[in-house]
């Protein structure tokens, strides 16, 4: 549940909950103060009804809310409050009374008093004040609602817009971190503390790319020395035994400084050092690969049939170009058959490179790991070194076989 | 042919001297920045051979110095990094070639040839060995007067061996020659030996000696002895 949603929603069940409190002591306290100024009419109804009997001798009667009359000693009965139901002339139905009666005795003689309320009047009272009350109330409460909500809004803004820029966030990207300040303090500690983190993986980051960076080339030289002994021990006229281990081990260094090479390219292609991108014509880099390779094709017999429909462009540095369809070219002969075929198809929207040979296990998803392979001589770094160009270069690469091995390059959309 | 070798790793320095002494090069060694500026000001050289990763200083910046003293030299760059930026810059700045660590001797024995004679400081254009004649500026083998036809694999090739006669060379190595970087392929070996093929016909045909002896199936050595 979103942030502001969860407080928004307390906000509401809150409000509501106060809503109802506040309603229901509303109408207790509404009725607890019309009783009172009930019984404070109905005394100043007695006393003077009293002192019109004292005075006048009178007795006032209105029909139904005044009504005395005089009593035997022994109908004497103190003050009773009583509710009863009357028929009001009026308006022809049956309400509720208040109906208050007091006997009590003036000037030696008996009275009996009765003072009623109609109730109808008190409820509607009531409502006449609770009503607009709670109407009131209730904008208010929707008023400050929505307030809250778009002031809520704003102040998480710049939360949300922070926490995008942390979710984008790639040490790849070699970009800093940049959160937007905030005026409140929370926030702003957030941030600092983000700040502070981001920068430290960034210079970490940096720092052991260097790394890995020199000692990877660092490793060149050892490799070099090694390589130029062996190289000389070569020439000393060995026996067939010692120079076939010369040799294996000259292979074996070759094998472990190329491997390091095409890990290095692999990291700069990741860190992104390659960055001079121009328009490329695959078809063309096409050709002169094919014209570079062409004695490789030419020693396994292999035809290479070229299709353009239309020219496939690519925004790319073209050394990345260079390495991505060298790879591919040198997959499709590498994995091929004696007498086979490469069939080479270049559309507006993409190009497919697609080999005859014989069956793997490899599927589309697998066959761009790195150190997938099948043939102990490869590093299986070539086809993992050309995904990498592609996914830093808005380009897609897919893999299927069915009679053809086929790789097909489109842009990503 | 003098040459200065510029190279802070010691080992290297002294079997790269060593072989090049065997080639009858004067070689001349220095093992850092300073060393090198002080050599470069004192004698001139044919060739230089400078590895760009010096420890006190960038070997890019020698480049300058070494154009301000030893302006007809020839420069090749030994690098660490197969950086492609490194080379460019080096190449801009007046370097020759560019070789990437690890290299094989024979190929720098090949590519300081071919600057000499890109320079031509080779006393003569044409490289010799018994009836073959190789006329480096035709880019022709000649036997007996009679000029034949070569592809242009088959040309580098036949150079690379007289070059590098009475030596071994691997397979790779030649591999490595011909194609650059492009050669990890183990069953493209092949070709090699389609090549050699056509090059033993085509000197048998016209009168000539096969020098290319097969060292145990691990390489050839292109030798009378």
């Amino acid at each position: 549940m979103k942030f502001l949603t969860k407080i928004n929603r307390r906000y509401l069940i809150s409000l509501t909950s106060i809503l109802i409190i506040i309603s229901i002591a509303g109408y207790f306290i509404l009725n607890i103060v019309l009783e009172n100024e009930l019984q404070e009419d109905i005394s100043e109804q007695e006393y003077a009804i009293i002192q019109e009997i004292k005075s006048s001798g009178n007795l006032p009667n209105i029909f139904p809310n005044i009504e005395t009359r005089r009593i035997a000693k022994k109908e004497l009965n103190g003050k009773t409050v009583t509710k009863i139901w009357l028929m009001d002339k009026s308006e022809g139905e049956t309400e509720p009374f208040m109906e208050y009666s007091n006997s009590l005795e003036i000037n030696h003689e008996y009275y009996l008093i009765i003072i009623r309320h109609s109730m109808v009047d008190r409820q509607d009272l009531i409502l006449a004040i609770a009503l607009p009350l709670i109407a009131l109330l209730i904008i208010a409460f929707i008023i400050s609602y929505f307030t809250s909500r778009k002031l809520n809004k704003s102040v998480w803004k710049d939360f949300e817009r922070n926490l995008n820029e942390i979710e984008s966030f790639r040490l790849s990207n070699n970009m800093p971190l940049e959160l937007k300040s905030s005026n409140i303090e929370e926030f702003e500690r957030l941030n600092s503390v983000i700040n502070k983190m981001g920068e430290k993986l960034n210079k970490e980051y940096s720092s052991l790319k260097e790394f890995t960076e020199n000692a990877s080339h660092e490793i060149q030289t050892p490799i070099s020395i090694a390589l130029l002994n062996l190289e000389e021990l070569l020439q000393s006229g060995l026996n067939e035994q010692s120079m076939k281990q010369i040799v294996s081990a000259i292979n074996s260094l070759k094998r472990l400084s190329s491997l390091n090479q095409s890990l290095i390219l692999l990291t700069k292609i990741e860190n992104k050092q390659f960055g001079q991108e121009s328009e490329i014509d695959i078809g063309e880099i096409i050709n002169s690969k094919k014209a570079e390779l062409l004695p490789m094709l030419e020693s396994k017999k292999i035809k290479v049939k070229l299709m353009v429909i239309n020219s496939f462009k690519a925004n790319i540095d073209p050394r990345l170009a260079d390495i991505l369809i060298g790879n591919l070219m040198l997959n499709a002969i590498k994995h091929n058959v004696s007498n086979g075929t490469i069939d080479i198809e270049i559309r507006a929207n993409e190009f497919k490179i697609c080999n005859s040979g014989n069956d793997n296990p490899f599927s589309n998803k697998d066959i761009f790991n790195r150190f997938t392979k099948n043939k102990a001589d490869s590093f299986g770094l070539g086809l993992a070194i050309a995904k990498k160009i592609c996914e830093t270069n808005k380009l897609e690469i897919g893999y299927s076989k069915n009679h053809l091995h086929c790789f097909v390059i489109k842009h990503t959309l | 042919m003098k040459v200065l070798i510029i190279e802070d790793e010691i080992e290297l320095l002294i079997v790269i001297s060593n072989y090049l002494t065997k080639e009858k090069y004067v070689c001349v060694l220095a093992e850092n920045f300073a060393k090198a500026r002080e050599k470069l000001s004192i004698y001139e050289y044919d060739i230089i051979l400078l590895d760009i990763g010096l420890p006190d200083g960038n070997g890019l910046k020698l480049i300058d110095t070494i154009k301000k003293y030893n302006h007809y030299a020839g420069l090749i760059i030994i690098s660490a990094k197969n950086s492609l930026d490194d080379k460019i810059s080096g190449l801009d700045k007046g370097a020759d070639d560019y070789m990437t660590k690890p290299f094989q001797l024979s190929e720098l024995n090949s590519r300081i040839r071919a600057l000499l004679r890109r320079r031509q400081l080779d006393s003569s254009n044409t490289l010799t060995f018994n009836e073959l004649t190789i006329d480096a500026l035709a880019k022709t083998l000649i036997i007996n007067g009679q000029e034949i036809k070569l592809t242009k694999k088959e040309y580098d090739m036949i150079l690379y061996f007289v070059i590098n006669k009475n030596r071994v060379l691997t397979k790779e190595a030649i591999a490595e020659h011909l194609w650059d970087d492009n050669i990890d392929l183990a069953d493209s070996y092949d070709f090699i030996y389609t090549h050699l093929n056509n090059i033993r016909r085509k000197i048998k045909n016209a009168g000539g000696t096969d020098y290319i002896t097969t060292i145990y199936g691990m390489g050839y050595k292109f030798t009378d002895q």
